[in-house]
């Protein structure tokens, strides 16, 4: 197949941000119509920093693959923007800012105690995706960044307009993002461009790019199946009280061992599994890995229709 | 709770061998028309209480077509009320939505509906009966009455290269689960084995069909069965013999899988002359090869042998005349030659026979090695 010209390339690349990008997402269309609960956006505050401790790691796999010095000058700014050039500078100094200004203790989400596993899994495979991928296809994974300028726009409207209980110095992080990312993406569309020549590289830049889109929208998964609230499918047979303790389902059966039957005593509906977390940290104390295991244990279950969620 | 180490979760419940359709490739005994329906719906009752007891959790009310059992009704209550799943495995031209809502007043959960083309003529060419019209309103009814539905299709050689329709069906009629599994070779289906084995090039097409819709991801959950004759290894047939899954007949007669009655010199027992746990726990048929004693070499000290537990007994005997010969599906097994042959053949056109055709009148196994 013939190479795209460099104008149907990048209307390819933007029609996938049209398309996968995660202002679409259920969460991101709640969160700027103004409906997320404060408690919504603080999981969403302390999880999205884990995300934003990944981008200058990742940034430095991508200045290690680079051979041209011009590109690695350009490229480490972005590193600086992240990091800042002292102490109490940067985007991530201003994410712990904004994470304050929601109610969220600054230490807690410096030291990542609560990650959500998904959340941690999808920010892994992003930079495991760098680390795996050559130069060209790790820059292209960065193109998201031409959306971004937009999303930022949207989302201080809606913060100050929305949220007013979340003092607009807590947005710099926003601002300070509507300038960075249409230069970034400028200089990484350009590379891409310029780079991706035949249309076996263009068709691995969108995969690439796709496969980012992939990534935030399983973030913010995450993040939205942490405050849905679990609840035994209507169509399941739950024998709980059995030696065997297991719920029976339409040709399939799934054993629980002894933790998952506690689980899923607290799966009534009501409580979000955060709360069900809570709860049963509240129980076992003694338990290292408990919100681990919950969320992972919701997860599956859903999967296999044991649960329902509701949002 | 537990039977000696087996306890048995799913009851396979055949109600009746009596069915509407004539599908070419059915695994019910050929001779299934002299079989009564034994069990009226008070002694099915019985039977899922000590069931219950077994430790199953779970029943499939199957058949034939189970839904022409008189006492249905009473049999889906008894089964709810002695705490099981109830899951009815229907051809679905036989129940009206009134009667689908009342049976799911009584306890029922879940159904399975068969298809057997993704087309109306072709389907309807299969079962030798007009059906597909009706098979779909019964869906639809599924559907509204909040029922999950798994939509089940038999694959041949005739509707495999229709896989990709198959699957847009299964998400139009609002499926949970759609099973895909290639014929077995047993009963009416191995005396039309020339008829139905597909071709390696269609089975490979199908399960790139497969593989696309699992990628897309919207639609119905897809279990991909291959027939045996174009696997290595056999499958863990009913999940190991006389293991986890108890059968049993509409005469009462317990078995270990739906074919085995017709391995002879097996002797099984009848519920209710038999308490049910003594038809699972000592029944010489069912014993005989629970386990691995009764495994010879290469099974015996085959490292897999607790992953596939010896395969099909049943496709031992029909294939090879012996019971307890390793499965010829496995390609270390000493037969492993008549699949190959039947599987080189697979290209060759041939006839199907239907039920109630005269030539069919014959047990086509009286000679097991007849065709290969």
């Amino acid at each position: 197949m013939n190479a795209l010209s460099p104008q149907e390339f990048e209307a390819r690349l933007r029609e996938i941000g049209r398309e996968r990008y995660h202002h679409r997402h259920p969460f991101n269309l709640r969160m700027h119509a103004g409906t997320l609960e404060p408690a919504e956006i603080r999981t969403w505050v302390a999880n999205r920093y884990y995300y934003q401790t990944r981008i200058p790691i990742k940034d430095g796999l991508i200045l290690a693959k680079a051979q041209d010095p011009a590109f690695r000058r350009d490229w480490i700014g972005r590193i600086h923007d992240h990091d800042g050039h002292r102490d109490g500078e940067g985007g991530l100094e201003l994410w712990l800012a904004l994470a304050e200004a929601v109610g969220l203790d600054r230490e807690r989400v410096a030291g990542q105690r609560d990650v959500l596993p998904g959340v941690r899994r999808a920010c892994d495979a992003y930079v495991d995706f760098v680390a795996s991928h050559d130069l060209l296809e790790s820059v292209a994974s960065s193109l998201t960044e031409l959306f971004a300028g937009d999303i930022m726009a949207v989302r201080i409207a809606a913060f100050e307009r929305h949220y007013p209980w979340v003092a607009t110095e807590g947005l710099r992080y926003f601002r300070a993002r509507t300038r960075q990312a249409p230069a970034d993406s400028a200089f990484g569309l350009a590379f891409v461009l310029a780079q991706a020549r035949s249309r076996e590289l263009q068709d691995r830049c969108v995969a690439a790019l796709e496969r980012k889109c992939e990534i935030l929208w399983s973030l913010l998964d995450a993040v939205e199946a942490a405050h849905a609230r679990p609840r035994l499918s209507p169509h399941a047979l739950a024998r709980l009280d059995d030696d065997e303790p297991m719920i029976v389902l339409s040709e399939r059966a799934v054993k629980l061992g002894g933790s998952g039957r506690e689980i899923l005593q607290l799966c009534d509906g009501a409580r979000t599994t955060l709360d069900v977390v809570a709860e049963l940290a509240a129980r076992h104390p003694e338990e290292p890995d408990l919100a681990e295991d919950v969320h992972h244990f919701v997860e599956e279950m859903t999967k296999l229709s044991v649960l329902v969620r509701e949002t | 709770m537990e039977a000696v180490g087996h306890r048995p979760y799913n009851l396979v419940a055949e109600l009746t061998y009596r069915c509407p359709l004539r599908c070419t490739y059915c695994s019910n005994p050929v001779s299934f028309r002299s079989v009564p329906d034994a069990l009226d719906g008070e002694a099915w009752s019985g039977a899922f209480r000590e069931a219950a007891a077994l430790g199953v959790v779970h029943v499939g009310l199957t058949g034939g077509e189970p839904t022409l059992h008189p006492d249905l009704a009473e049999i889906v209550a008894g089964a709810a009320g002695a705490g099981l799943f109830v899951h009815l495995v229907t051809a679905g031209t036989t129940l009206d939505r009134d009667r689908l809502a009342a049976l799911r007043e009584r306890g029922l959960r879940s159904v399975q509906l068969s298809i057997q083309d993704a087309r109306a003529a072709e389907s309807d060419a299969v079962a030798g009966t007009r059906a597909f019209e009706r098979k779909l309103a019964f869906a639809r009814d599924a559907a509204a009455l909040d029922l999950p539905l798994t939509l089940n299709v038999v694959l041949h050689r005739g509707n495999l290269d229709r896989t990709d329709e198959l699957i847009e069906l299964g998400r139009r009629l609002g499926a949970q689960r759609l099973e895909l599994a290639n014929v077995q070779y047993h009963g009416f289906a191995l005396a039309n084995r020339a008829a139905l084995l597909p071709t390696a090039e269609q089975l490979e097409r199908a399960a790139g069909a497969v593989a696309r819709a699992r990628t897309a991801g919207d639609g119905p959950e897809i279990l991909f069965v291959l027939p045996d004759y174009y696997a290595d290894r056999p499958k863990p047939c009913m999940g190991g013999w006389g293991r986890r899954i108890l059968v049993m007949t509409p005469e009462g007669l317990v078995l270990p899988c739906h074919a085995a009655a017709e391995i002879p010199g097996l002797e099984f027992f009848r519920y209710p002359e038999h308490a049910l746990r003594e038809c699972w726990e000592s029944a010489p048929g069912i014993a005989a090869f629970r386990g691995d004693d009764w495994m010879r070499e290469p099974c015996r000290s085959c490292p897999e042998r607790s992953r596939d537990l010896g395969g099909c007994r049943c496709q031992a005997f029909q294939l090879t005349g012996d019971p307890a010969a390793t499965d010829p599906a496995c390609a270390l097994a000493p037969d492993h030659a008549i699949v190959l042959d039947a599987r080189a053949r697979a290209a060759r056109p041939a006839e199907a026979l239907y039920r109630g055709d005269s030539r069919a009148k014959r047990p086509p196994l009286s000679n097991p090695r007849r065709d290969s």
